[in-house]
């Protein structure tokens, strides 16, 4: 049967902690969970068949639960969802040559937990603040041809030139709001990471590494930043297992 | 189970929270979908998604040239006739394929949508 591998947790201080944390936990479907070990890190892995795995819900929610539960004792690198390989072997193969990698990652996530921020904003209500500063239509020639100041294509071009100045400005009001967070952030020496304008009403997507004993002094900053920015809708999440702060391309 | 509550901060409602998870789940509806029975307006909606996002891209550049300053009166005018015309035909295209603007804009997860 195929291995379905839930994340990859560094051992180095206590193995037999693990094994005994495992022995009590289920995992997708009810499957018995168990280690394979390399070295000081471990794949913590179920026998499952790949057909069986179906995205949904209920599943995903099994999955981040047995990460959930790893993380509050373990420094891991959580899997992506419905991560197979065939064999007990083929993991052991798999960590032996990422080894250098994984390491490096859970160096860098060790001690650390994901906090999500959320920005969400009214974009007609964010517009109509902004608009007044849009509203100086594009400089004309010193004697321009009265025929083409009132055509339909100058029209055109006004109103296009309008919506890319509110654009314009809806980015830099954007860029304004990460700036303050990277700044104030900077004093809990959190690893920051953001994607801004997702949805018109999503502007702000953000995450944050850092150490679970910030929790409070990082709710306290969002406090204050929401008092700056009474527009907007800050909600802020966590703590997360590492998923924004893995990258690796695993051979 | 997850049972710690994970919302540390929010002061608003959670409709917001919800609408976009809401938006996540139902992403499929903004995939394109491919099978042989639908091959025509499959490609359309692909190609004309393509064909959006270029022009996106031009009528922005252009208007960062005519914000700039450096265009003629007789440039703006001419630019003005062909993003229009350009637009026309696309709004001709979408109708044609029974398309609107959100079947164009395709949502690319984590990145949020196309346009």
């Amino acid at each position: 049967m195929e291995k379905l591998i839930y994340a990859i947790v560094s051992v180095n201080s206590d193995p037999e902690k693990l094994n005994e944390l495992l022995s009590g936990m289920k995992g997708i479907a009810g499957s018995d969970i168990y280690a394979v070990p390399i070295h000081e890190i471990t794949a913590v892995v179920s026998d499952m068949k790949r057909a069986d795995l179906i995205t949904d819900k209920s599943h995903a929610i099994e999955y981040a639960s047995v990460i959930e539960i790893l993380t509050k004792q373990f420094t891991l690198i959580p899997m992506r969802f419905g991560s197979f390989l065939k064999s007990t072997g083929a993991i052991t193969k798999m960590l032996e040559t990422n080894y250098y990698e994984f390491q490096q990652t859970l160096q860098k996530v060790e001690g650390k937990f994901e906090f999500g921020l959320k920005v969400f904003c009214d974009p007609e209500i964010l517009k109509t603040e902004l608009r007044s500063k849009s509203e100086v239509l594009v400089q004309t020639a010193a004697n321009p041809d009265p025929e083409i100041k009132n055509s339909v294509y100058r029209e055109y071009i006004n109103r296009k030139l309008k919506e890319h100045r509110l654009e314009e400005l809806m980015l830099t009001y954007v860029d304004k709001v990460i700036s303050d967070i990277t700044g104030t952030l900077v004093r809990l020496d959190a690893i920051n990471k953001f994607n801004r304008m997702g949805t018109p009403t999503n502007i702000i997507d953000a995450y944050f590494l850092l150490k679970k004993e910030k929790k409070e002094e990082l709710i306290q900053m969002f406090g204050d930043m929401q008092n700056q920015y009474p527009a907007l809708n800050l909600i802020l999440t966590g703590p997360w297992p590492p998923y924004n702060f893995v990258d690796i391309t695993i051979n | 189970m997850i049972n710690e509550n994970k919302i540390l901060f929010n002061t608003g409602s959670l409709d917001e929270l919800s609408e976009e998870i809401g938006k996540l789940t139902s992403n499929t509806e903004s995939r394109l979908k491919l099978t042989p029975n639908n091959a025509d307006s499959g490609l359309a909606k692909l190609v004309l998604t393509l064909i959006e996002l270029i022009r996106k891209l031009v009528e922005k550049q252009a208007m960062r040239r005519v914000d700039g300053g450096s265009l003629t009166e007789e440039e703006i005018e001419r630019l003005g006739e062909t993003l229009m015309k350009l637009e026309m035909k696309m709004e001709e295209l979408k109708k044609h394929f029974n398309l609107t603007d959100r079947d164009l804009n395709i949502n690319l997860g984590p990145l949020g949508d196309l346009m």
